[in-house]
């Protein structure tokens, strides 16, 4: 295991839901490949920009984003797998994974923060979902104070999720200040 | 457990103390955990809980395509009758999560969801406004 750590049981998540497939990690970047073929992902040593681990339950997941903005989700980490690969990150990227925190307190309360594509919502400084901008088919104002984001229909990308997301509002009340007088706001 | 204490008032409203309360990792629907009073929405690959008092409405729909929609509507500030409004200073500043949809292929699972969802805002609505009466 000295040029890389094999996984083969990490799901990629996103728009769709998540897909299982084989990770992996070596001193080149990261790969992953779908199982049973289809989809892939290669990130390229250099076009590592940040690195996060979450727990989420019974598992862990690792955030990998790209310089160009892109941003992969793997999941399906043992705990001695996150001590494994923060070092490796480290000795071989240079990059320390920094850990996020998942809300679970079902709060629909909190904060919005808007980095690249990526849409979090934070509970209590802690992450309770995020979405991606580039899936966003339509946004909308209603009223002065609720923006509506649409989300693209995908058929096509075999989406495994029973139940898929079509349209998420939220609420900004007047006493709000992050998005005041913002014309670029989600 | 004490989870009836759990949504007392917004400000300690909370549906789970750790992620790994949550229930495992099933199918990514819309899932209903009774027991901690909460519901599962499957976002981007992940299920992402909501406490069931910060619901306000919940509803379907179905066209002719056998697509059918769900629409979730929680508490914001400013609605009537919001159990969120009496701590609505302490969270000031906040930005709401107001609403989402989504479409399923399953009807029959929609239909059980949003009665299942349904069901339980009553029971714990009708709990807490009796706590409220015993109170005053």
């Amino acid at each position: 295991m000295t040029d890389g750590h094999l996984f083969n049981n990490i799901s990629l998540g996103g728009r769709g839901g998540t897909n299982p497939g084989q990770l992996k990690i070596y001193s080149g970047g990261i790969s992953w490949k779908k199982q049973g073929g289809g989809k892939a992902v290669e990130v390229d040593k250099g076009d590592i920009h940040k690195v996060t681990w979450m727990k989420v339950p019974r598992t862990n997941q690792l955030g990998v984003r790209t310089k160009d903005g892109l941003y992969y989700k793997f999941t399906g980490f043992r705990d001695q797998d996150v001590a494994n690969l923060s070092n490796f990150f480290q000795n071989t990227c240079g990059i320390t994974p920094e850990e996020k925190q998942l809300s679970v307190s079902g709060r629909n309360w909190g904060e919005v923060d808007l980095n690249g594509n990526m849409l979090t919502f934070l509970v209590g400084s802690k992450q309770a979902f995020e979405v991606s901008l580039a899936d966003v088919s339509q946004t909308q104002l209603q009223g002065k104070n609720d923006v509506m984001l649409e989300f693209h229909v995908d058929d096509t990308t075999g989406a495994n999720e029973k139940d898929s997301l079509m349209e998420i509002a939220f609420h900004v009340p007047n006493s709000n200040t992050q998005f005041v007088g913002d014309e670029n706001r989600p | 457990g004490d989870s009836r204490a759990s949504s007392k008032t917004s400000a300690d409203l909370s549906a789970y103390k750790n992620v790994n309360d949550l229930p495992p990792p099933r199918d990514l629907m819309i899932q209903v955990d009774q027991k901690n009073e909460a519901i599962l929405l499957p976002i981007y690959g992940s299920m992402v809980p909501f406490h069931v008092a910060t619901i306000r409405t919940v509803s379907s729909q179905a066209d002719t395509n056998r697509n059918c929609y769900i629409r979730i509507i929680f508490n914001v500030p400013g609605t009537p009758f919001s159990p969120l409004d009496s701590n609505t200073l302490k969270i000031q500043g906040s930005i709401y999560l107001k609403e989402v949809s989504f479409r399923s292929k399953d009807p029959r699972h929609i239909s059980e969801a949003v009665q299942q969802i349904k069901t339980l805002r009553r029971q714990v609505m009708a709990r807490e406004s009796e706590r409220a009466e015993r109170a005053t």
